[in-house]
């Protein structure tokens, strides 16, 4: 019967992503491309001073640049009740612009609105602020001390904001007190920071009805609709965020930034749309920071290597506000995932939190939720405990694995892993590599007396939150949800409430319809960042997108197959029950030649429906009923050199699991550019503050981004052990590699310079710190 | 950011000649390096802006000063405050008038300065290096102007 063409097979396709040809010709559409009439132009009066009394604002001289329009303070906020907006935990708030106080370098003082950026600039400058300097808290370990008070506007006066801990203290204390063998190692993840591409930028401006459309560099539209809502008190509906394309945000995008809330209010003050997009300095030292984790690591385990108890007591530096956007019942967010991929019996984990002079934020950087932390303290604690033991650390990983037959499995701090399969991704790994092949290779080099080293990380992610009894931001359950709109002749449009900022969701979630209605993905139009037009969501951040709108997707996609089932009856005139999905067309069961297609039932629902509802569209709002757990096993060789500690990456292998794969060639893609940053991490970058708590990398010169140069080659494997909840299997994967190569990389220079007893270096594993870290074990051996 | 330097500057002239130089809130403004304008407000405050370049970090400061002569016309103190381009430097510098003889007289200073913002964010190296360039600048040009003088 069907004469149509059916389209098949589009779940695990390399299809070329769909967004890449307007990248790629410079045809994006970015925040900072959209000008309209009579836009003004802010900028900020930024503190020099980490921790200072303000004294006086003078505004006058600036008023006096030609250009200039306004200018806001902290105190005229205050009086108009926005002073303070609350941060995405939900359990502090953060001054807009500075009020009686300044808490950290370049926190907002003042904002400027001028007819031109050089104006703004030239306005804001000309703002005379006063100071009167205060001590300086710049590290948590001095906050701890509570000799200098930084958040006096508290109920609770003290530096420290949050006691957090999880799992069996006293049974993880005695087993370590038993245990034969036990290593323990502060390790600090440095602060480091995303660095996306795009700053953050805004243009706000109330339309000729009075409602507000903010145009947004935002990671979560929907939430900041609400979070605008809530601060400034104009009604949501009243609200209209848009998020165009993204360049990158790895979570630096999650947060709502002071700057946006001044830019609405001067669009509101003066009455004409306002521009600021920040500036690549503004971006490093004042937008969402990354880790700066201080990890006490103690691993207990029998003499044969079977790790018997975990124990991690971490010291939280979060700068001056509680900003890491954690859900509300996890302040230190998955850090439970810190028994990695092991069965240990007895864990626990607890982390202190203080506010210091420094940026606030610690959530950003490809890593959900506190993961990349605890990954890399478990992996480097397996690595030192195999030192210790004078084991292959590939054979203690082997040893302690989660086994297949294991899953679901209960970890010992709380988390139910879906799926995995360890053995054999790591296998895969060593095969790939060919490790034996190495480790001759290695033995050999050492008897040369040079300096090679095999770096193995084998690390299991927690990502995808909800389920939403567990997980919120704001209050606002961590669901997600998608809308499906099939056109009459078989093209569609698809909604989500995620939002891709480089993930390449316009060809993946393409690819998810089309497999789940046997039509064209190149026919499925893809919109996301228009609050007015998408469904309500979370947003795309902490690998969440696929576990959480992919599955909506998917299950919408479903819910349009039923409706289509009715209308497929109809055409080929059999009952409902008569009639199956198969081989991507609907048929008459036992009678495959009699059939239609998607694209033919699509047509009828507009003009031949029968007494079937019209149209075929629908739409799903997905709560998991568990997160997803992709894993990896990750191996890194270097080859170290010992006269000027210079460290080149020879090799990098990922091999991940991420459960059912969409498109491989955007995995390979994610994989790659994960794996980057993570060597960056490794390797380069740190936002330093000295000890007057000055930001000492507010730019590129200053905090490196790798470029083809540095970067080593990626070589690339997959398993793929679907996830048992999700509707298509599939558990995302854009955060693995950032959150599993770090601890490969200094796995690996540890072990090319263990002959030399080094045991341990912070990160990032610079030339000067491997060099010294050489001196300083010869000048031991010597003595 | 911390810098702190110390020194001193022999002048061809009586001690009285170089008190009276260096308690003159005009004189001893227009002896800073690349000074644009000075503006004095009365016999010891007067603010000044000048042309700075620190590394990357250049363009026009604005500083404020405070001068604390010490009544026994041995020790002149300052205090320096102000910045540009998101940069803030606090300076307290003081120097020791002392007759060094042959209608000489040296001055003996010292100076620490707190760093704040990009202009701390350069190094300390290339600061050190430039603080040490204006504070020998400065006395320089106080031992120039007062021999142009007498």
């Amino acid at each position: 019967m069907s004469t149509e063409t059916t389209v098949t097979g589009s779940l695990g396709v390399p299809m070329k992503r769909k967004e890449d040809p307007r990248f790629i010709q410079g045809k994006g559409h970015y925040v900072d491309d959209l000008t309209l009439p009579g836009m003004l132009y802010m900028a900020l009066v930024r503190s020099p001073y980490p921790h200072a009394t303000i004294t006086n604002i003078d505004i006058s001289a600036a008023m006096q640049v030609p250009g200039v329009k306004a200018v806001i303070t902290g105190k005229d906020l205050e009086a108009a009740g926005l002073g303070w907006l609350p941060t995405f935990h939900g359990l502090d708030k953060q001054m807009v612009l500075a009020i009686g106080k300044v808490l950290f370098q370049y926190q907002e003082v003042a904002a400027v609105f001028a007819e031109s950026r050089g104006a703004a600039a030239d306005g804001a400058e000309a703002v005379q602020v006063d100071y009167d300097p205060l001590p300086v808290v710049a590290d948590p370990f001095t906050a701890k001390k509570d000799e200098v008070l930084l958040r006096p506007d508290r109920d609770a006066k003290t530096n420290h904001i949050y006691h957090w801990e999880v799992g069996d203290k006293d049974g993880t204390d005695k087993a370590l007190a038993a245990a034969p063998k036990k290593i323990t190692q502060r390790m600090w993840f440095q602060r480091c920071h995303p660095a996306p591409l795009e700053p953050c930028g805004c243009v706000a401006y109330f339309d000729t009805m009075g409602r507000l459309q903010f145009h947004v560099t935002s990671q979560a539209p929907h939430v900041y609709r609400t979070a605008l809502a809530l601060v400034t008190g104009i009604p949501e509906d009243k609200i209209h965020v848009i998020s165009p394309d993204i360049g990158g945000g790895f979570g630096n995008k999650v947060p709502v930034y002071p700057g946006y809330v001044c830019a609405i209010v001067g669009a509101l003050k003066i009455g004409r749309p306002v521009k600021w997009i920040e500036s690549r300095t503004e971006n490093l030292t004042s937008t969402g920071f990354a880790r700066d984790y201080h990890m006490d690591v103690e691993i207990g385990a029998t003499a044969d290597g079977t790790v018997t108890a975990l124990k991690v007591s971490t010291t939280a530096d979060h700068g001056a506000f509680d900003a890491a956007a954690d859900p509300t019942k996890y302040p230190a967010g998955m850090f439970g995932i810190v028994t990695g991929s092991y069965t240990i019996p007895h864990a626990h984990a607890e982390v202190d939190a203080y506010f210091t002079n420094k940026a606030p934020g610690g959530i950003a950087y490809r890593c959900s939720f506190r993961v990349t932390e605890a990954s890399f303290a478990i992996e480097r604690g397996m690595d030192i405990l195999a030192d210790e033991l004078g084991m292959d650390p590939v054979e203690l990983r082997r040893k302690n694995f989660v086994k297949a037959n294991q899953f679901p499995y209960a970890s010992a701090l709380g988390f139910t892993y879906d799926s995995g399969d360890y053995h054999k991704t790591l296998e895969v790994a060593l095969d790939t590599i060919g490790y034996k092949a190495l480790l001759k290779e290695q033995a050999e080099k050492r008897r040369q007396g040079e300096l090679m080293g095999i770096g193995i990380s084998t690390f299991t992610e927690v990502v995808g939150a909800g389920p939403s009894k567990h997980f919120d931001i704001l209050g606002i359950k961590m669901f997600d949800s998608a809308e499906i709109r099939i056109h009459p002749t078989g093209a569609g449009i698809v909604r989500t409430g995620a939002k891709s900022q480089g993930q390449g969701h316009e060809t993946t979630w393409a690819q998810i319809v089309a497999e789940e209605l046997g039509l064209d993905p190149q026919n499925i139009m893809v919109e996301e960042g228009d609050t007015d037009t998408a469904p309500y969501g979370l947003g795309t951040y902490a690998s969440r997108s696929t576990p959480t709108a992919g599955a909506a997707l998917a299950m919408a996609a479903r819910r349009v197959r039923e409706r289509a089932r009715k209308i497929a009856a109809h055409l080929l005139e059999v009952g409902e029950a008569d009639v199956e999905w198969k081989d991507y067309k609907f048929q008459v069961k036992g009678v495959p030649a009699r059939s239609v297609t998607m694209k033919e039932v699509a047509f009828a629902a507009y003009t031949n429906m029968g007494q079937n509802e019209p149209g075929l569209e629908a739409t799903q709002y997905y709560d998991p009923p568990n997160m997803t757990f992709p894993n990896g096993a990750y191996v890194a060789v270097v080859d170290v050199d010992r006269d000027t500690g210079e460290v080149k990456v020879r090799r990098f292998l990922a091999v991940d699991d991420c459960g059912t794969i969409i498109n491989p060639m955007i995995v390979e893609g994610q994989v790659h550019g994960g794996l980057t940053e993570g060597f960056a991490i490794a390797f380069m970058q740190e936002i330093q503050y000295d000890a007057d708590g000055n930001n000492l990398n507010t730019n590129f010169t200053d905090y490196l981004v790798p470029t083809s140069l540095e970067t080593p080659h990626w070589e690339t494997a997959h398993t793929v052990t679907p996830s048992p909840h999700h509707p298509i299997g599939a558990k995302g994967v854009g955060e693995s590699p950032n959150v599993g190569s770090p601890a490969a990389f200094v796995n690996a220079v540890i072990d090319a310079l263990s002959p030399l007893g080094v045991r341990h270096i912070d990160m990032p594993v610079t030339r000067d710190k491997v060099w010294r870290a050489i001196r300083d074990a010869e000048a031991t051996r010597a003595s | 950011m911390n810098i702190q330097h110390s020194g001193e500057e022999t002048i061809t002239a009586d001690k009285a000649t170089v008190w009276k130089f260096i308690t003159d809130p005009e004189q001893i403004g227009r002896c800073l390096p690349d000074v644009i304008d000075v503006t004095v407000h009365d016999d010891t405050h007067f603010d000044a802006v000048a042309q700075v370049g620190v590394g990357p970090v250049r363009g026009k400061f604005k500083f404020k000063f405070e001068m604390l002569p010490d009544p026994s016309g041995n020790r002149m103190d300052m205090k320096i405050s102000g910045g540009g381009f998101g940069s803030a430097i606090d300076l307290t510098a003081g120097a020791d008038v002392v007759e060094a003889g042959a209608g000489s007289t040296t001055l003996k200073w010292s100076g620490q300065a707190v760093a704040r913002g990009p202009v701390a964010a350069v190094g300390g190296r290339v600061l050190d290096a430039q603080a040490q360039k204006l504070i020998a600048q400065t006395f320089a040009n106080v031992r120039e102007r007062l021999s142009a003088a007498t």
